[in-house]
């Protein structure tokens, strides 16, 4: 600041005290296919959301420490500005935190919280990894209203071509880029239904479910959706809702709902196989303490080490888990919540009650989910 | 209720909110003007002399040609960094270079942190012994220097010479940049404080961060000593973060899990009136300098990994007096980090085997 000038004065504030219950700053992450519709999205949710403060970040994080040249638009109050990310001093030594993240926080500190955060991956990105970055983040909050909250993943899919592209997409050994998207998904936005038929839309809709049996689907035209059921889902703290009995019974199909009712209420673990991408959704019974700890120490192995308890551990991983979320319900009526990213995962007691679930439930997205991992399962509770 | 500041103030000194960025920045309380305009009149250039008072270098000795290279950075305590930087220390030529030299890029030891945490053989394991146990000597060799009046930069030469006597690399030196042999953090200065022109004085509390890079493998090993004599504040603080290591190293063993290690750490901290760092962690040591596992320090986290015979490790926690555990400060030498609030900070720091029944203190002092 140049000594000389004389500074306009500031309307005082006093700080807030740090462990102040503070808002977070809820961050979404959007992926989805070229031309599915994420731009379109991302207009509909600044034009709705018009009285909030949105920064939109085209995710190129996680990788470099080249932040200067970037920066992000910031859309308030239906105008749209562009803010330089800096980077954060001391980002290049050996702090665990993230440089990008870093500069957006730095960035907040100097013009203000945000009030929710886009981040639209590239094309081909998988979200897992990504989201893993910011909730590892979470574990830095400094409890002064800047802290950025992992809120969820939306997956936007193209009506049209999706079910084709989740097909074509493979490559030898690997899960494809699609198919990664969809099962890191907490929402999937099943968009441009008015250009497809309506049955080829419930086999792409019948696919998407068969890849990740919790996430709802959403049948869009033009990305048209109310955006609060995007936003402020809660997707990493909360048990998905569909592990709750819906109050209202059976729904029928509205031209933007969707309840997949083959799999709405199993009562046999569900499995689907598609292109190496499995996904197993079980009933969990009521649960002892102990049955509790010996449900985190088979996650453990299985997200830690890729295989299950009781094998040897291989050169090439048996089991790969990318997205896990899990409702236990204890004989104390407890209700502990199971969420897993990668190799990352938390069980923690949910604070308040979130309603009468059935029994607990458990899905596993990821490769290698065979009938043994289900064995496996049960054993753990069986015994 | 705090009335305008301004000695000739026009409108008869009213009660005011509006406050001066600068006072504000400067974290100097009370500095309220009615108005913008009574605020630019005449009595600013008498305001602004609490600015400078504000940034005023306590330490500048500009007699023996000193200098604060950022004088106008929001330094959150007393101390500053003390400029010029000794010239960078020759390493012999037969004494073999980590990856990092010259270009300060450790690219192999970035790829590490794709896999799993590596598991090392008997031969390693020995190679790792001999390397901690110069480690531990050569710190020991640091520590016993330490008085009044002398500088971290000749304790930094002091270790730089006793490492390439053995025949060794000090790590620190030139991985991504950095420019010393050893991190000298004193007071307020939580980690990665760069030795200078600073004069150590009665009453410092000041780390020492020695790692060694020998025949291939890195150990890694720190403590926070006294200079002279310290108040009974700083006292305990030392005795805080020992006893948060040592207990965490209790529950090292096959099949432990490394998230817990935070759990044991953070209790103790707070038990103390103190704070458990978040944002530097602990981690693998071997060929390469920091790879995985990651470790945290504090209790509620995601940390992945259960402890196996063959790895091993760092625990370092670095523990702040008082309820802040942010280290989100850092000067503009872009390696220094503070406490937001100056209050002081305190750390220690072994490399630990995890063995076939449970673990071994590779840096340990010798009995």
């Amino acid at each position: 600041m140049d000594d000389d000038d004389i500074p306009v004065l500031i309307e005082h504030q006093e700080p807030p005290k740090q462990d102040e219950q503070a808002r977070r700053v809820p961050l979404t992450i959007i992926c989805g296919f070229l031309g599915a519709g994420k731009s379109t999205l991302l207009k509909r949710i600044l034009t709705e959301q018009h009285g909030f403060r949105i920064a939109v970040i085209m995710n190129e994080f996680g990788d470099t420490a080249d932040i200067e040249a970037k920066t992000i638009n910031v859309a308030s109050e239906g105008e749209e500005s562009e803010e330089f990310l800096e980077l954060a001093n001391g980002c290049l030594c050996c702090s665990i935190k993230d440089t990008g993240i870093a500069a957006i926080e730095k960035l907040m500190q100097r013009k203000g919280a945000f009030d929710h955060i886009l981040l639209e991956t590239t094309g081909l990105a998988d979200p897992g990894p990504i989201a893993a970055l910011f909730w590892h983040n979470e574990e830095f909050a400094s409890g002064l209203g800047r802290d950025i909250s992992l809120d969820g993943v939306i997956c936007v899919v193209d009506a049209v071509f999706g079910s084709q592209q989740m097909e074509e997409d493979h490559a030898s050994d690997t899960v494809g880029e699609s198919l990664r998207q969809i099962a890191g998904a907490d929402i999937v936005l099943l968009n441009k239904i008015d250009l497809a038929s309506p049955e080829s839309v419930d086999v792409t809709a019948a696919q998407l479910r068969g890849v990740n049996p919790v996430a709802p689907i959403f049948r869009t035209v033009r990305a048209e959706i109310d955006v609060g059921k995007l936003l402020g889902v809660h997707a990493y703290t909360a048990a998905p809702a569909t592990f709750f009995s819906p109050p209202h019974g059976h729904q029928q199909d509205t031209h933007d709902h969707d309840h997949d009712h083959d799999h709405s209420h199993p009562r046999e673990p569900t499995h689907y196989e598609l292109r190496g991408i499995t996904s197993l959704l079980i009933s969990v019974p009521v649960l002892s303490r102990q049955q509790l700890d010996a449900i985190d120490e088979w996650v453990r192995t299985v997200l830690w080490e890729q295989r299950l308890p009781g094998d040897a551990q291989q050169e090439t991983p048996t089991v790969t888990i990318l997205r896990c979320k899990g409702l236990f319900v204890l004989h104390s009526g407890a209700q502990h919540v199971l969420q897993g990213v990668r190799s990352m995962y938390e069980i923690t007691e949910a604070g308040d009650a979130l309603g009468v679930p059935d029994a607990g439930k458990l899905v596993l997205i990821g490769t290698g989910l065979n009938a043994r991992v289900r064995e496996s399962l049960r054993s753990v509770w069986a015994g | 209720m705090i009335t305008c500041q301004n000695s000739e103030c026009p409108n008869g000194n009213p009660a005011s909110r509006l406050e001066c960025p600068t006072c504000n920045k400067l974290g100097i309380r009370g500095s309220f003007f009615c108005g913008q305009d009574c605020f630019k009149s005449g009595s600013q250039k008498n305001h602004k002399v609490l600015h400078m008072i504000a940034k005023l270098d306590p330490n500048a000795d500009n007699q023996d040609g000193t200098y604060c290279p950022f004088p106008n950075f929001n330094y959150t305590g007393s101390m500053r960094p003390v400029y010029p930087l000794a010239p960078r220390r020759k390493v012999p030529d037969h004494i073999p270079l980590p990856e990092y030299v010259p270009d300060g890029n450790p690219r192999l030891e970035d790829k590490s942190w794709a896999h799993p945490p590596r598991i090392l053989n008997a031969e390693e394991i020995e190679k790792m012994r001999t390397v901690c146990r110069m480690s531990r000597e050569i710190l020991d060799l640091a520590a016993a220097a330490l008085k009044p009046g002398i500088t971290t930069d000749e304790i930094d030469e002091l270790v730089h010479n006793a490492t390439i006597e053995r025949n060794a690399y000090p790590s620190p030196l030139r991985y991504k940049d950095y420019p010393k042999s050893v991190c000298t953090s004193i007071n307020e200065v939580i980690c990665h404080g760069i030795p200078d022109q600073r004069k150590l004085k009665e009453g410092d509390i000041i780390n020492l961060d020695v790692s060694v890079y020998y025949q291939g493998f890195h150990g890694d090993v720190n403590g926070t000593y006294p200079v002279g004599q310290i108040d009974e504040e700083s006292a305990k603080l030392i005795r805080t973060s020992r006893e948060c290591l040592d207990k965490s190293i209790e529950i090292c063993k096959p099949g432990a899990l490394i998230r817990d290690i935070g759990k044991v750490i953070e209790p103790i901290a707070r038990a103390n009136g103190c704070s458990s760092v978040r944002s530097y962690t602990g981690h693998g040591i071997n060929n390469h300098f920091h790879c995985p596992p990651n470790i945290p320090h504090y209790a509620k986290n995601r940390a992945v990994g259960t402890m196996k015979p063959g790895m091993v490790f760092t625990i370092e926690p670095m523990i702040n007096l008082g309820p802040s555990w942010s280290a989100d400060v850092h000067w503009p030498d872009n390696w220094t980090s503070t406490t937001v609030d100056g209050k002081r900070s305190a750390q220690f720091e072994e490399t630990l085997l995890i063995t076939e029944t449970g673990v071994e203190v590779l840096t340990a002092a010798p009995k």
